[in-house]
C-alpha cells in the first residue's frame, strides 16, 4: 500500500486545511477500495459514507490521540459502533502510526490483524463491534466513569443510522439523557440505507416493507440530547458542529445527524443498496478507481 | 400453598460482605436493572456515585457495565436470574466476556426459586448458556454463609463472573463448616455406595435424600456441593469419586446443559467410566401453580421421588425417569413441531 500523501507544510489558512483533508479522504476511499479488491471482502460503501467524517475526526486536530501510546489515558475514547466501518479506519490508524501500513495489505488474510469488524486487540480500537447496538450503551459506561474520575476527555461513538432499529440504542439514550452526559458525542452516519432498503422509504412501495428512522432528531432531542445536523461529506460543516464539542458549556450529550450517501465517491455504488457488501471487478472496478481518482 | 415465603436470603449475606468491600474500594461500582434488595439500599445510601439504576433496560445494564470496567471499576450488575443472562445474552457475550473486563453479574432467583411466576422468571437454562461464554466463572450458592464467603474471592477476581443466587432465605450448610471458595466445590458428606453431584438449592435436597438412603437401604451416599460450576475442580472430583461405585446428578435446572450435563462431559473426557444417573427438568416449559414444591413432586425433583428413583436404580431398575405427561397448551402439546 502507498502511504497516505504527507501534510503540507504550512496549512495555516482553512482552505489549505481543507485541501489537506480533502486528499487524505481521497487516499482513504482509494486504500479502502484496494484492500476489499485483494480480500474480495469488506463493506466500502459503508466506509464510503464515513470518509470524511472520520477525516476530520483524526486529521482535523479534533479527537485528542496518541498513536506510540494508544492507550494514553488523556486520549478520547472513540467508538466505531457501527463497526462494518472498520476497513474505513483502518487505512487512518495505519497512517498515524498505531501499526504498520503493511497490515493493510493482507486485509481479513491468514494471519493478519485486521478483520472485517472493529476488534479491540487492534491498537487505536477501543472495543469490540460489529454486532450492532452496543456502542451507544459502552459509551454511557465511559462516560459516568470519566466524570467520576474527573477526566477531562470525551467518548466519541460513531454510528449508523440503520443501527438505531437496535432497541439498545434507546435504552442507552434514555439513560444518556437522563444523566446529562455533557462529554458524550455521538455522530450518526446518516447515509440512509439499510442492507435491504432505504431506512427513510418515501417511495410506497418501498415504504410498506422499510421500517421508517425519522425524525431522528426530534426522537434525540426528546430523549435529552441536543441534536445537530450536517452535510457529514462537508468538513467545514462538520468542523462547525463539532467546534463547541469540549466546551464546559454544553450540559447535554450531543448527537451530530451526519447527512451522509452510502458509496459516497463511488458513482457506480452511490445509494445503491446492492453495494453494501460488494466488491467490483474489471470494468466497474476500473470505473471505481477512476471516480476516486478524479474526487 | 402459595410461594414460598420470602425471607433474608443468600443473595443478603452476599450484599452484606460486598458494602464492607465498598467501603475499601473506590473503584467498586454497582449497577441494578431496577431491582432491590433490603441489603442494597444501604448502598444507595452510602455510596450514591457508586450505585446506579439504570431502570429495566438489561442491555444498557451490561453495555454501561463494560465501558466503567474499561475505565478501571470492578463493577457488580444485579438484575433477576433470567433477564441478567437471558435477555442481555449477547452484551455478556462481547461486552464482558470477550473483552474479559472485570464485571460480576448478579442473578436472583435461580430454578424455580420465582416459582409461582412462570417460564418468564424460571431460570433453568442459564448455566447452559452461560457455560458456552469464554472467560466467565460461575457460581452457584447453596446458603447465605457460603454466599458471604463469596463476595472477597469475588472482589479480588478480576475475570467475568456470574452468581445465580436464589430467592428465599435456605437452611445452613456452611454455617459450622469451613468453605474453600477457591476449590469450587466441597465434599459435604462422604459414601461410597454412592454420590450425589449437585448444587445450589438441591444440596439440601440431596443431604436429606442420602440420610434417608442410609435409613431406608443401609446405603452409604456421599454428596458434593459444585458451587462453582465454570471452571469445574475436574481434580478434586476426581479425588472424591475414587472409590465411589455410581454417580448421581441432582439439579434444578433442564438436563440440556446443566450440571448433569457437564459432569458428564467431564467424565468423559476424563474416561471416567461408572454408572452415572442425571435427576434434572426434562424439555419442557412450567406453568404450574402452587409454589416451588408443587413443582419439585410433580416433575420428580422432591426429596420422596429423588429417593425412590435413586433406589429403584441401585436395585437395577432403569435410571431413566418416568415420563411426565406433557400439558396440553390450547390443544397444543408442548414440544409438538408444527
Amino acid at each position: 500500500m502507498k502511504t497516505a500523501p504527507l501534510a503540507s507544510a504550512s496549512h495555516n489558512n482553512a482552505s489549505d486545511m481543507e485541501e489537506r483533508l480533502r486528499r487524505k479522504a481521497q487516499w482513504v476511499r482509494s486504500t479502502v477500495l484496494e484492500m476489499a479488491v485483494k480480500a474480495h471482502s469488506g463493506h466500502i460503501s459503508t466506509a464510503y459514507s464515513q470518509t470524511e467524517l472520520l477525516v476530520a475526526l483524526y486529521y482535523g486536530g479534533l479527537l485528542r490521540f496518541d498513536a506510540r501510546n494508544p492507550k494514553w489515558n488523556g486520549r478520547d475514547r472513540f467508538i466505531l459502533s457501527k463497526g462494518q466501518g472498520g476497513i474505513g479506519l483502518y487505512p487512518i490508524l495505519a497512517d498515524l502510526g498505531y501499526f504498520p501500513l503493511s497490515e493493510l495489505e493482507n486485509f481479513a488474510g491468514v494471519g493478519n490483524l485486521l478483520g472485517v469488524h472493529a476488534e479491540w486487540n487492534i491498537p487505536g480500537i477501543e472495543v469490540i463491534t460489529g454486532s450492532l447496538g452496543h456502542g451507544l450503551p459502552i459509551a454511557t459506561g465511559m462516560a459516568e466513569a470519566a466524570l467520576m474520575n474527573r477526566d477531562e476527555h470525551l467518548i466519541v461513538c460513531f454510528l449508523g443510522d440503520a443501527e438505531l432499529f437496535e432497541g439498545s440504542n434507546w435504552e442507552a439514550a434514555i439513560y444518556a439523557g437522563h444523566r446529562g452526559y455533557r462529554n458524550l458525542v455521538c455522530i450518526v452516519d446518516r447515509n440512509g440505507q439499510g442492507v435491504l432498503g432505504p431506512t427513510d422509504p418515501t417511495d410506497r412501495r418501498l415504504a410498506a416493507d422499510n421500517p421508517r428512522l425519522n425524525p431522528i432528531d426530534k426522537k434525540f432531542k426528546a430523549f435529552g440530547f441536543e441534536t445537530r445536523e450536517i452535510d457529514g461529506h462537508s468538513f467545514a460543516e462538520i468542523f462547525e458542529a463539532l467546534r463547541d464539542m469540549r466546551s464546559a458549556k454544553r450540559k447535554k450529550p450531543l448527537m451530530i445527524i451526519a447527512n451522509t450517501r452510502k458509496g459516497h465517491g463511488a458513482s457506480l455504488m452511490e445509494g445503491k443498496r446492492l453495494w453494501h457488501y460488494r466488491v467490483p471487478e474489471g470494468a466497474d472496478l476500473e470505473l471505481t478507481r477512476r471516480d476516486i481518482n478524479e474526487m | 400453598m402459595g410461594s414460598t415465603k420470602f425471607i433474608l436470603g443468600m443473595r443478603d449475606q452476599f450484599f452484606n460482605e460486598l458494602y464492607k468491600l465498598f467501603q475499601e474500594d473506590p473503584h467498586a461500582v454497582f449497577i441494578t436493572a431496577d431491582n432491590g434488595a433490603p441489603t442494597l439500599d444501604q448502598f444507595a445510601r452510602d455510596f450514591p456515585d457508586r450505585f446506579f439504576n439504570v431502570g429495566i433496560a438489561e442491555q444498557q445494564l451490561i453495555g454501561m457495565a463494560c465501558g466503567m470496567a474499561f475505565e478501571g471499576k470492578k463493577v457488580y450488575v444485579y438484575a433477576i436470574a433470567p433477564f441478567v443472562s437471558l435477555r442481555c445474552y449477547e452484551q455478556v457475550k462481547l461486552d464482558v466476556c470477550a473483552m474479559n473486563l472485570p464485571i460480576v453479574l448478579i442473578g436472583v432467583g435461580a430454578g424455580y426459586a420465582y416459582d409461582i411466576m412462570g417460564p418468564s422468571h424460571h431460570t433453568v437454562e442459564d448455566v447452559s448458556i452461560m457455560r458456552a461464554l469464554p472467560n466467565l466463572k460461575i457460581y452457584s450458592m447453596a446458603d447465605g454463609s457460603s454466599a458471604g464467603e463469596l463476595a472477597a474471592q469475588v472482589h479480588r477476581d478480576r475475570s467475568p463472573q456470574y452468581i445465580r443466587f436464589d430467592r428465599a432465605g435456605l437452611p445452613e450448610v456452611y454455617a459450622e463448616r469451613n468453605i474453600e471458595i477457591g476449590e469450587g466445590l466441597t465434599q459435604l458428606r462422604s459414601g461410597n455406595d454412592l454420590c450425589i453431584i449437585t448444587s445450589g438449592v438441591m444440596v439440601h435436597q440431596a443431604l436429606t435424600a442420602a440420610d434417608l438412603l442410609h435409613q431406608s437401604a443401609g446405603l452409604k451416599v456421599g454428596v458434593i456441593d459444585v458451587f462453582r460450576l465454570k471452571p469445574l475442580n475436574g481434580d478434586a472430583l476426581k479425588q472424591h469419586l475414587r472409590n465411589v461405585a455410581r454417580v448421581v446428578t441432582l439439579e434444578e435446572h433442564l438436563l440440556a446443559g446443566g450440571l448433569g450435563s457437564l459432569v458428564a462431559e467431564w467424565m468423559i473426557d476424563e474416561d471416567l467410566r461408572m454408572p452415572t444417573m442425571r435427576i434434572g427438568q426434562d424439555d419442557r416449559f412450567v406453568f404450574d401453580y402452587g409454589g416451588r414444591k408443587a413443582i419439585w413432586e410433580k416433575y420428580g425433583l422432591d426429596v420422596g421421588a429423588v429417593v425412590a428413583r435413586i433406589a429403584g436404580w441401585m436395585r437395577g431398575e432403569s435410571g431413566k425417569a418416568v415420563p411426565v405427561p406433557r400439558q396440553e397448551a390450547h390443544g397444543v402439546p408442548q414440544g409438538t413441531a408444527y
